[in-house]
């Protein structure tokens, strides 16, 4: 502890020299002072007294060396004074002070704030013990289209039971559950998942045990809770430990809860996080027909040492060829790639881009930053220069004003970056709610400590570079002719001219780029808005349900309640149509399989056909308000046992009978070699946006529910339910809104367990789909508009001090005669010529960096001549407005009165 | 500085400390030139020091907390700065004691060993 004291009071001592010299010098002349009257008292003669005690004493001067030597840090002593003499030197000029570090608190609170997304997204390790040994395991199913690699239950099974890469390795998946031991039934987010995968993540339980693989292979109904479900569901009970909860009305026994900052999946957003775990359990008809062919399941596995993922993948290739060889026949065309990916990059995998975007944005905004800033300091050297010519020619070391000109832009620069701390703060505590759910691990984005490290890292960064410049050009200071020029300001050096318009020009051209980014972005989204999405949005409401098994086990009980629910729901007053889809337009949630079209004779190596299917009861098209192209929609008749039917899209009517008649054609569920029957085509309706407006169009086919067991073939199961599950969509001539209470009061009469989830109307739904590309577009845009302020704000003080520079030269020229209007053209043409190189040099980087934006963009080239010309167009025009006041300013001056100055 | 000349110093450090505390321990609060004519008396004139080299390690103690000086008044009416020990001080005294005295009796062991 008293090694602190003193470090802390040798470090502060450095500030209050003044104080303790003077206390110093009091004690020595005091002591001297009591030697002398002791010398005195022995008999000395006053004169011999003071030499006495001055040799008793030592050499004061020496002694005090020593004792400054041993109260403070004296290698420090210079830079403190260079620090003071800064700070009263900015002391005097605040305007110039607070512009520099507002700006530079713009620019570090702007990177900062982004970098602790960055941090958060990217480059945090996962919260799993040794992360770097993480990997998912999945199947490339090729000729499909999916970026996300899954594995069938088979898959899962085999995996696990013949690699051997792997220390731990398990499945999972995401299933939706009714919970309905506490109050109302409500719908959980919960996942089941193999015993192993605790294991794999090795990660403690708050309370309790995990499952085991023992406890999953023999079915046993255990389920563990996650902590906010522990905590808001069960109030945070101790002893939910050991009692059952009811989950799709069957008893599971209660015996973990895992700790807060658990979480897995580890799904993009906050929302939908599994909010318990059971055991996986496959049941035995999961190993057979279509569930064999579904690939619904994730694998994740943790690399045995010294095991690279490569080497895994070859391992895992080898057991995926073995699962091809005991394919049914029914799916033998189908091939199969294994495929192992660090968990960590798989994670972020979906933010990559927008984050790549973001930094590319807070570089630019920093950057301008920079150039305000290192122009701020030229120009202040400049008006400094006879100062640094007095003090050159007195012998002040050139290292010395190089050290104190870093010194006063590391000031400055750090003291932006204190203050863009605070503004960084603010911006998170915003950012978080706005940043859209595609972004993994979001409620880890906050200000810590490798945040700040980077914000102090970058202040200082940037007072080194912004220094540099204005430092060396103030110690090329020529002390001859400044000293010389004597009064007359006059024009100064043209090599600072240089530097200045580089700066402007530069900046100029970054800010360019985010604005022609901006615009882009601006004219995407105002094309997504523009895309028709195939369906009604107004006056729609939807809700999801799924009926758990244990009630429904039948098929008539199932379709009873639907039957029951659809009656009841036509009859509440305001609703026009009703109807059931297994999906939903704009929710982005419809699954693709692969299909077989009569007469389609498929190219070599063209891959799978794969469509998107939807099951339909009631009058969903309706309700939706799908619009019918040709042909008729489904009907009551349309049963199990009638005429398999299917009505298409265009799309892929267009895509299979282009220029034909597609009613009457037949298409069917699989490959080629898979035995389903033919559906045929009874109609044809407008291509409906599944996910966002701006994702692609998809081959689309709808049937009714009713003959889905039929149309599956051999990919049904034996005893399989179908309409177990869907959205619910009602179209109402009243807001959608006032609708919700009866609507639930009607499924309640039928079954008053069943929770709804998810109500919401059309417009919701649209915009959640909409809300990632908004946010891009927000994003960028306040980027652009910080950049241009900024840029706006350089410019603008650059010309200014440029005007006040040749002051003396514009009222020479308006003594001989030219006019105010020729001062203001002379200022404005000088503007308007940096203005125009910024804004080509602009266009130049902007086409450069144009692929990484192309992602981003939606029906718009990243060359829109459109959004070209209107940034550039701004940025000059903005250019001039800034160079406009300096300008007219320059155009009043009275030359008589600036001749007389100086 | 070249570490040749902080040579003595050095050596001196930890000792010069002890005394003063001491010093200061057993005579109560005493001005530097107290301090100094006592060391001298102490030693017997035998360790020659100019009274001057008091005050770095004054100083170094003020700041570690184990003495605090205040400005008082001697009896012929001359301002000086008292030195007390504080409570800190007595403790690190008793420490920086039986530090000492196990290094003297480590250092007399190994040199009567040797002889």
């Amino acid at each position: 502890m008293r090694y602190l004291r003193r470090i802390f009071l040798r470090f502060f001592s450095l500030f209050a020299n003044s104080k303790a010299e003077a206390e110093l010098d009091r004690e020595i002349a005091a002591h001297l002072q009591l030697l002398e009257d002791d010398f005195l008292d022995r008999g000395m003669t006053p004169e011999e007294a003071r030499r006495a005690a001055r040799c008793t004493y030592g050499g004061v001067e020496q002694m005090k060396q020593l004792h400054r030597n041993e109260r403070a840090y004296q290698g420090l002593a210079t830079t403190v004074m260079d620090v003071q003499y800064t700070l009263r030197q900015l002391r005097k000029s605040p305007g110039f002070t607070l512009t520099a570090i507002l700006m530079l608190a713009f620019g570090i609170g702007a990177t900062t704030a982004v970098f602790s997304i960055v941090e958060g997204v990217l480059l945090r390790p996962l919260p799993f013990a040794d992360p770097n040994r993480l990997v998912v395991l999945g199947d490339d199913l090729v000729g499909s289209h999916w970026d996300q690699s899954s594995v069938t239950a088979p898959d899962i099974r085999n995996y696990m039971r013949d690699t051997h890469s792997f220390l731990h390795l398990g499945g999972y998946q995401r299933i939706g559950l009714e919970l309905s031991s506490t109050g109302d039934p409500v719908h959980v987010d919960a996942t089941r998942m193999s015993g192993e995968v605790f294991p794999t993540l090795a990660i403690a339980p708050l309370m309790g045990h995990w499952f085991t693989q023992r406890e999953d292979d023999q079915h046993q109904l255990v389920a563990v809770l996650s902590y906010g479900m522990w905590r808001e569901r069960f109030h945070g009970d101790e002893k939910i430990l050991g009692t059952k909860i009811l989950l799709d009305r069957k008893p599971y026994l209660v015996i973990g809860v895992m700790p807060r900052d658990f979480e897995f999946p580890l799904v993009p957003g906050h929302v939908n996080n599994s909010e318990l775990w059971v055991p996986l359990s496959p049941r035995p008809e999961e190993f057979t027909a279509g569930y064999a062919a579904s690939w619904n399941s994730h694998m994740v596995g943790r690399l045995k040492p010294g095991i690279t993922p490569a080497q895994a993948q070859s391992d895992s290739q080898l057991v995926a060829e073995e699962t091809m060889r005991n394919y049914p026949g029914f799916m033998r065309s189908l091939r199969i790639r294994s495929e192992v990916k660090l968990l960590h990059e798989d994670t972020v995998a979906q933010a990559r881009p927008l984050v790549d975007t973001l930094l590319i944005a807070v570089t630019i905004v920093l950057l301008i930053a920079c150039a305000n800033l290192a122009g701020l300091l030229l120009v202040r050297s400049i008006r400094r220069r006879r100062e640094i010519a007095v003090r050159l020619a007195l012998g002040a070391r050139p290292a010395m004003l190089l050290r104190q000109a870093m010194v006063e832009s590391l000031v400055l620069s750090i003291a932006g970056g204190l203050v863009g701390l605070a503004f960084a703060a603010a911006c998170i505590r915003i950012g978080i709610s706005l940043l859209p759910e595609t972004l993994p691990r979001i409620h880890e984005i906050s200000l810590d400590w490798p945040v700040i490290a980077f914000a102090l890292g970058l202040a200082i960064l940037t007072g080194l570079v912004c220094g540099l410049a204005p430092a060396f050009a103030a110690i090329r200071t020529s002390v001859n002719e400044t000293l010389k020029e004597g009064g007359r300001t006059g024009t100064s050096g043209s090599g600072h001219g240089r530097l200045r318009s580089t700066l402007v020009v530069a900046e100029i051209a970054v800010a360019l780029v985010l604005l022609t980014a901006s615009g882009l972005l601006l004219r995407s989204f105002e094309k997504m808005r523009e895309v028709d999405l195939g369906f009604r949005v107004d006056h729609t409401l939807s809700a999801f349900y799924v009926l758990p098994q244990k009630r429904y086990a039948t098929q008539s009980a199932i379709d009873n309640f639907t039957d029951t629910l659809l009656r009841n729901l036509r009859q509440l007053p305001g609703v026009k149509a009703a109807g059931i889809s297994s999906s939903l337009p704009a929710a982005g949630d419809g699954g693709e399989l692969a299909i077989t079209v009569e007469g389609h004779v498929p190219q070599k190596d063209a891959g799978l056909n794969m469509a998107a299917v939807s099951l339909m009861q009631g009058d969903p098209f309706q309700a939706l308000g799908v619009r019918l192209l040709q042909g008729r929609l489904f009907t009551e008749s349309d049963k199990a046992d009638s005429q398999l039917v299917a009505i298409v899209n265009r799309k892929l009517a267009e895509h299979f009978w282009p220029g034909q008649d597609p009613i009457g054609k037949r298409l069917r569920r699989g490959m080629p070699e898979t035995p389903t029957p033919w559906l045929t085509v009874v109609g044809i309706v407008d291509d409906v946006k599944l996910g966002s407006p701006d994702d692609a169009t998809v081959e689309q086919f709808y049937q009714p529910v009713t003959q889905l067991t039929t149309s599956e073939g051999a990919f049904a199961s034996a005893g399989e339910l179908s309409a177990t599950y869907g959205y619910i969509v009602l179209h109402t001539d009243t807001p959608p809104e006032q609708l919700e209470n009866s609507f639930r009061a009607a499924v309640r009469t039928i079954d008053p367990q069943l929770p709804l989830i998810q109500m919401q109307t059309m417009e919701h739904v649209i915009a959640d789909s909409e809300a990632p590309r908004l946010f891009n577009t927000v994003l960028i845009s306040a980027f652009a508009m910080i950049a241009l302020l900024l840029a706006v704000l350089g410019i603008y003080s650059v010309i200014a001090f440029s005007v006040a520079l040749r002051e003396q030269e514009m009222a020479i020229r308006m003594a001989l005669g030219c006019q105010r209007q020729g001062v203001l053209h002379l200022v404005l043409t000088s503007a308007a010529k940096l203005g125009a190189i910024g804004c080509l040099l602009g266009l130049l980087i902007a086409a450069v960096l144009s692929h990484l934006l192309r992602s981003f963009l939606f029906g718009v080239s990243p060359f829109d001549p459109l959004v070209l010309m209107l940034s550039a167009a701004a940025m000059l025009s903005f250019a001039l407005a800034a160079s406009v006041l300096p300008a007219t300013r320059a155009a009043k001056i009275n030359p008589i009165i600036a001749l007389r100055g100086d | 500085m070249s570490s040749k000349e902080n040579e003595p110093i050095q050596l001196l450090q930890g000792t010069l400390d002890l005394i003063v505390l001491r010093t200061l321990d057993s005579m109560g609060s005493q001005h530097a030139y107290q301090i100094a004519t006592r060391l001298q008396q102490v030693s017997d004139r035998l360790l020659n020091l100019n009274q001057g080299t008091l005050y770095p390690a004054l100083v170094r103690l003020e700041q570690y907390g184990w003495i605090k000086g205040t400005w008082g008044k001697t009896e012929n009416n001359r301002e000086a700065k008292y030195y007390a020990i504080t409570r800190a001080g007595q403790k690190a005294l008793g420490e920086e004691t039986q530090r000492w005295r196990r290094m003297a009796g480590l250092v007399e062991k190994l040199l009567v060993e040797e002889s």
